[in-house]
């Protein structure tokens, strides 16, 4: 069967047997966390998401992207870092994961509908996707991995359960995530996404939040350019 | 001659230049991923280098040094045999952990195999057992490179992934008429 046929059926099961989708869930604790004040006295709605303050509305649709204020490129869940670290007054060391990846799929939800809209206008943009190339196509480590080895040069083949999406291409997998994966009980972000592409092939992985995984993130995104958002946070397998 | 030695030296440093793929800069925002991920970047091989930079498809001018290169990788057991113990290899062969082999190739009796790689379904039973069979297989486990440039199949030998006593073992349970391999079903197959 196919695998999104598949998450539809099981979405549907979840749905009748549980009354709600653990995706509404962890949107409805991130939206708590977001409205939450920090030690400075204000809430996430203080910080901008790109398309100024407190908006959210196809925000994350339009991310990873170049911040004057960090003089980064941020994706969503550094963005949140920031937001909770600068404008909350949180120390990084008090920054939960869990409450970065709920609020980034309450942030995220409100992007379903929209097209991804990834620019490549300042050098620091341009930068980070020529680097995010060239780690993806990049082979390394005893296994000589690498994401392009599987994901362009045998896409739709089959090592393991499902076949290898076409990340680049039809399959826009840039679009599924953050999401919930049914099948391990997890609520991942695309970064969670990444590391976990190299983990299954006995590759160290990038450290969360790091440049490498933005890089990735940013050649990954502008490559999705255009792409509708079906549904964030997504549910699959 | 300064003008040869010039010349040479430019060559020198073209080559140098052509096995890197990442440059310095790139290296440090890499290194920001952390020490073990960014060690495994700056280690790169300059084989590993090339199948990057030419995205898996060497040009044809550079094949026959590559392979050469390749093939001088390839290392033979102490013993000179080059089919060792059927059931070792099966249990290195369906050890997801391990070779993982099945994950990529149809034909294992243990596991549904993937199509990444060709079919390998009773390997033995087609292609019997002669020398030049042992060592083709032996030496595409060893090394895949050194057949086929840049694939995607781990070469196992060459990256001290498996020892030479273990790559024979594996090319048994593929050939080896007694082995599981020969005699019970695919799983999966009709």
């Amino acid at each position: 069967m196919d695998p999104r046929e598949e998450a539809k059926r099981q979405k549907e099961l979840l749905l009748q047997t549980a009354g709600i989708l653990p995706t509404e869930l962890v949107v409805a604790q991130g939206e708590e966390l977001f409205n939450r004040k920090g030690p400075s006295g204000k809430t996430m709605a203080e910080c901008d998401f790109g398309l100024g303050k407190g908006v959210l509305e196809g925000a994350a649709a339009r991310l990873p992207r170049y911040f004057l204020d960090t003089n980064r490129v941020e994706d969503l869940d550094s963005r949140i870092l920031t937001c909770m670290t600068r404008v909350q007054g949180f120390k990084p060391e008090q920054i939960k994961r869990s409450e970065v990846v709920a609020i980034a799929f309450y942030i995220a939800s409100k992007s379903t509908g929209h097209r991804i809209q990834v620019r490549l206008l300042f050098p620091e943009e341009r930068e980070l996707y020529a680097l995010g190339e060239k780690l993806f196509y990049a082979r390394t480590g005893a296994r000589d991995v690498g994401c392009a080895t599987c994901h362009v040069t045998y896409v739709g083949r089959r090592a393991g359960v499902l076949p290898y999406a076409d990340v680049l291409g039809k399959d826009k997998s840039w679009t599924h995530w953050p999401a919930y994966r049914y099948s391990n009980d997890q609520i991942w972000t695309m970064q969670d996404r990444i590391r976990a592409c190299y983990g299954n092939i006995a590759h160290p992985q990038p450290a969360l939040y790091s440049q490498p995984i933005l890089a990735l993130e940013l050649f990954l995104a502008y490559h999705a350019n255009g792409a509708l958002v079906e549904e964030w946070p997504a549910f699959v397998r | 001659m300064r003008k040869v030695l010039v010349a040479l030296f430019a060559l020198g440093l073209a080559f140098a230049l052509a096995q890197r793929y990442f440059a310095e800069e790139e290296l440090k925002r890499v290194a920001a991923g952390g020490k073990a991920y960014a060690e495994v970047f700056a280690n790169q091989r300059p084989d590993q280098a090339l199948c990057s930079l030419h995205r898996n498809r060497l040009p044809a001018d550079l094949l026959p040094q590559f392979l050469e290169e390749q093939r001088a990788l390839i290392k033979y057991p102490a013993s000179g045999k080059l089919m060792g113990d059927w059931r070792k290899g099966g249990a290195i062969f369906n050890n997801l952990q391990k070779a993982n082999c099945f994950s990529c190739h149809f034909g294992s009796p243990v596991h549904l195999g993937g199509d990444v790689g060709p079919s390998l379904e009773k390997y033995g039973l087609k292609r019997g057992q002669s020398e030049a069979v042992q060592r083709y297989t032996y030496e595409v486990i060893y090394n895949s490179w050194a057949y086929f440039p840049c694939t995607v199949m781990y070469r196992f030998g060459a990256q001290g992934l498996l020892t030479p006593e273990e790559i024979a073992d594996v090319v048994a349970y593929l050939l080896d008429p007694e082995s599981d391999f020969n005699t019970k079903p695919a799983v999966g197959s009709r």
